[in-house]
């Protein structure tokens, strides 16, 4: 099947997630995704970038960061693909809010999670690789 | 798009206009109007988003911080957030914590 590959850096601080938004809603326009499910895949990357930014290229004292932003589409599958040569950063090894935590009342919640809990349940599939030093985030939306 | 928050105080009441983009790199403009208007003891606290076009958990955070400074007797008025802004809140158990009007006063 056709695969279609978008590919576009951005520097890893804050002003980019933006930019970010912009460029993945412009495809996933083009590829027909409606607007819910292209504002929630945004929201999803939107999550994962930001701690990237703020966690991943804090922590390993890198001021000049990229992240790459990949997106492969097919008629089938729509795929974000998030590389950065920061530390390695496993979002599943975050602690998520627990149900407990979402059913407490907001003045007793501890605060700190919810960013990642939304990358997971904003796109069909979300997965984390590290290979050949580089972090890769991907999320996959289905077209069909 | 970015990000403008304007506020003020009626009769205790605070309203905050929300517009635009509350992302991690604009939350902090809505956390420090957030921190004045609680020096003011408000009694009811009214955001009104309905041309907040996106919220990132970093949104979802002043919400919770101005809850947790206000405490429970102070209500919190959302007025016509848009439906995916909504659909983070309920994804998130937030939608409890917050009233959703159509318009404020009621």
């Amino acid at each position: 099947m056709d695969t279609t590959t978008e590919f576009r850096k951005f520097s890893a601080n804050l002003d980019s997630l933006e930019p970010i938004r912009e460029f993945l809603t412009g495809l996933a326009n083009k590829l027909g995704l409606d607007k819910s499910r292209t504002y929630k895949l945004c929201l999803a990357v939107d999550e994962i970038a930001t701690n990237i930014i703020n966690y991943g290229y804090l922590k390993s004292g890198i001021t000049d960061g990229m992240i790459d932003v990949i997106v492969d589409s097919n008629k089938e599958l729509l795929t974000v693909t998030l590389e950065d040569t920061a530390i390695p950063f496993n979002p599943f090894e975050n602690k998520l809010p627990g149900e407990v935590d979402l059913a407490l009342p907001l003045e007793e919640r501890p605060i700190g999670g919810l960013g990642i809990m939304l990358a997971k349940e904003n796109v069909d599939e979300f997965r984390y690789e590290f290979e050949n030093g580089k972090n890769r985030n991907i999320f996959c939306v289905n077209l069909k | 798009m970015s990000l403008s928050v304007k506020s003020e105080v009626i009769e205790n009441v605070a309203i905050i206009t929300i517009e635009g983009a509350l992302d991690s790199s604009t939350a902090s403009q809505l956390h420090e109007e957030v921190q004045k208007i609680i020096q003011q003891n408000p009694t009811e606290l009214v955001l009104n988003v309905e041309n907040l076009d996106f919220m990132a958990s970093a949104g979802l955070r002043v919400i919770i911080f101005a809850k947790q400074k206000l405490g429970s007797a102070v209500k919190l008025f959302l007025v016509k957030p848009q439906e995916q802004v909504v659909e983070t809140l309920r994804m998130t158990g937030l939608l409890f914590s917050v009233t959703i009007v159509d318009k404020y006063p009621e």
